[in-house]
């Protein structure tokens, strides 16, 4: 890939990216068939990337709420939900197969990823929750958690850290029912991964990590066990060590102005809003230099729209919804004002 | 090459077919070939991994297991893994053949984990799948000695602070981290002296003290070792900060450190009468500009007995 001159490096370029966006949801280019199974999380990226932008009504809401719920997998017996499986979403029709000849659901790859995409799009769609068969999602997700408290996101198996808890979390705040997962545990575990630096890491014991941290945060946050704003208030909440978190993560901010995922990295756009999303919850965001901040990210912004990962680098979908979820932070004109816990706009969030 | 709908329309008349597997790897697939393909970069061609996604990983590793279990081995898996690396899907049926397979597994995986970090000594999960080796199936007799190879190779590298964290805190074989404190302080003050703008060591030390800053503030070595840079004309910006935090949990700054500030100090800076603590401050809003709103609120909120 032959680096491109950024011309638009002096302004956020809102009309190039709402149609780099448009662009993605109507044809994926090939780059992505690998990253098919995740088609549900592409498409959040594509139209919470839209909402924030402004530009939602460059999309069929009707059309994605039916695809969407399309992915939704049932059990073919009301019992089934207690029988370890999880009812939740696909995450796109490649691992999602039709029911077998006695109606019986042979491969369900309902994954936890792949249900918080589907509920964020719903949400930003405005679709009606009450009909939502939440019940079925929720009781199934118990099946989910771990004795740690920690989460898989897939009941077949595969790896169990904080991301799965976020996924969870915001699942549980999204249908306003926490009966689909054991708080108090899950809370366990999140405060386990804080590092000794103040970070989290996504495993006890694991490097603290931008995204790890925002997981954590963000969790902690939705769960209730933090508030909002924690510096400002007085006596703040202290199952976590705020003062090395905020110390931590405002370290993050590298001399080009841009957030690195962990110390002695290069910056990279995405971590402009997994540590930025961490000081807003904290009421940190205001000691950020934002001016650098926004200085970098328009070296990684694209003639073509979208954002890269590293300046000067061809966008993608993931760096891009980052990148414009950052400006949102940075308060840029024109941009929608973004739910950091959640993932959507505020509208969405609030369900307006 | 094929361009997809992101969203296509729902309404489906038939069930959706899943792809073949000879449609996916002639038609769809185009195989990184060649010298320039990085083992590392994600690969849409793995069959194995396309495998995964189709047919779920426990009827993958049912197959596998009674079919393949006594000539795949662990051999085959290097390849897989190492094209895929970001793939939950192998790491994690990875980790379940080991398990099955138990300590005969241990070196095995600890040295495919070092293979990948031989390439990449930052990798996330090459290091969360060697801590869990170490954790199911231990191995851990030179663990700390290749934290000190890794760290040689690069002082900068947080990840191998961080595994050398996990080693002194969680190895069956050493005593623990009070035990090991006093060699683990004069390890880490070698690396902040040759290098005071590496934050990694830093935050080390402070490590070595979490959950008993009483002695982080008691202990000579670490207020010595902020003295020390600060007499240097190198980067102050982490030997201010610590020394900022062992003043605000009670550390008494000798006339020592009293003259190293003040000459740190500059020209509009704050009353002569003014605490250290506040002065400290001052310097850093100067000297790590990026953070001056950071530096101004915590001149705000010093705790009385250092202001």
């Amino acid at each position: 890939m032959d680096s491109q001159q950024n011309s638009s490096s002096l302004f956020f370029d809102r009309d190039r990216h709402v149609l780099f966006l448009q662009m993605m949801y109507q044809l994926l280019p090939p780059e992505y068939q690998g990253q098919d199974i995740n088609r549900l999380t592409l498409a959040y990226f594509a139209i919470s990337g839209l909402q924030v932008l402004g530009a939602l009504d460059r999309v069929d809401k009707e059309g994605i709420a039916s695809w969407v719920l399309s992915f939704q997998s049932f059990p073919s017996n009301k019992d089934e939900p207690n029988e370890g499986q999880f009812y939740g979403f696909h995450g796109s029709r490649s691992s999602q197969f039709p029911a077998g000849e006695s109606g019986v659901l042979i491969h369900n790859s309902s994954h936890l990823a792949s249900t918080y995409c589907a509920l964020a799009i719903l949400k930003i769609v405005g679709f009606n929750f009450s009909h939502i068969d939440s019940e079925t999602i929720l009781t199934s997700m118990k099946n989910l958690q771990q004795p740690d408290g920690s989460f898989m996101p897939i009941h077949t198996g595969a790896e169990k850290d904080l991301r799965f808890i976020y996924c969870a979390a915001a699942i549980c705040f999204m249908l306003d029912n926490w009966s689909g997962m054991d708080r108090e545990k899950a809370k366990e575990y999140i405060v386990n991964c804080q590092s000794y630096d103040g970070g989290f890491g996504l495993i006890p014991g694991s490097e603290s990590h931008g995204g790890a941290t925002y997981c954590a945060v963000a969790s902690l946050r939705l769960m209730g066990f933090i508030e909002d704003d924690l510096l400002s208030k007085s006596a703040p909440s202290s199952i976590i060590n705020v003062p090395l978190l905020l110390d931590w993560s405002l370290q993050r901010q590298a001399v080009d102005g841009g957030f690195q995922g962990r110390p002695n990295k290069s910056s990279d756009t995405c971590y402009a809003f997994w540590i930025g999303g961490v000081l807003r919850i904290l009421g940190g965001f205001k000691f950020i230099d934002k001016n650098a901040l926004r200085r970098f990210l328009l070296t990684c912004q694209s003639k073509y729209g979208g954002f890269g990962k590293f300046p000067r680098q061809l966008p993608d979908l993931y760096h891009s919804f980052y990148g414009y979820s950052a400006f949102s932070l940075l308060e840029e004109p024109g941009l929608n004002p973004f739910c950091v816990e959640l993932g959507i706009t505020d509208i969405a969030a609030i369900g307006i | 090459m094929v361009r997809t709908r992101l969203c296509p329309s729902p309404t489906r008349t038939t069930s959706p077919k899943p792809w073949t597997i000879s449609e996916l790897s002639t038609e769809h697939m185009s195989a990184p070939t060649g010298p320039s393909a990085s083992p590392l970069k994600p690969s849409t061609s793995t069959p194995a991994i396309i495998l995964c996604g189709i047919f779920g990983v426990k009827y993958l590793s049912h197959l596998m297991l009674t079919c393949m279990m006594n000539w795949i081995s662990l051999n085959m898996l290097p390849i897989l893994t190492q094209k895929t690396i970001k793939f939950d899907f192998c790491r994690h049926h990875r980790r379940w053949v080991a398990e099955k397979l138990g300590a005969d597994a241990t070196s095995k995986e600890l040295e495919f984990t070092k293979k990948i970090l031989s390439l990449d000594a930052k990798n996330y999960h090459a290091w969360s799948h060697r801590q869990w080796v170490l954790q199911a199936l231990g191995g851990w007799e030179d663990e700390l000695d290749y934290c000190r190879q890794l760290l040689e190779d690069d002082i900068f590298n947080n990840s191998a602070w961080n595994q050398r964290y996990f080693v002194v805190t969680r190895s069956p074989l050493l005593g623990g981290l009070e035990a090991m404190r006093e060699s683990e302080v004069n390890y880490t003050v070698e690396a902040i002296i040759a290098n005071p703008e590496n934050e990694s060591p830093w935050r080390y030390l402070r490590g070595l003290y979490k959950g008993d800053t009483q002695s982080l503030v008691n202990d000579p070595q670490i207020s010595s070792v902020c003295l020390k840079v600060l007499s240097t004309k190198s980067n102050h910006v982490f030997a201010l900060s610590t020394l900022l935090d062992l003043i605000c949990h009670g550390f008494q700054p000798s006339q020592e450190f009293k003259n190293a500030i003040d000459a740190l100090k500059t020209p509009d800076s704050d009353p002569p009468d003014s605490g250290l603590a506040k002065a400290v401050c001052s310097i850093l809003e100067h000297v790590d500009p990026m953070r001056v709103n950071y530096w101004t609120w915590r001149k705000s909120k010093l705790p009385a007995q250092a202001a």
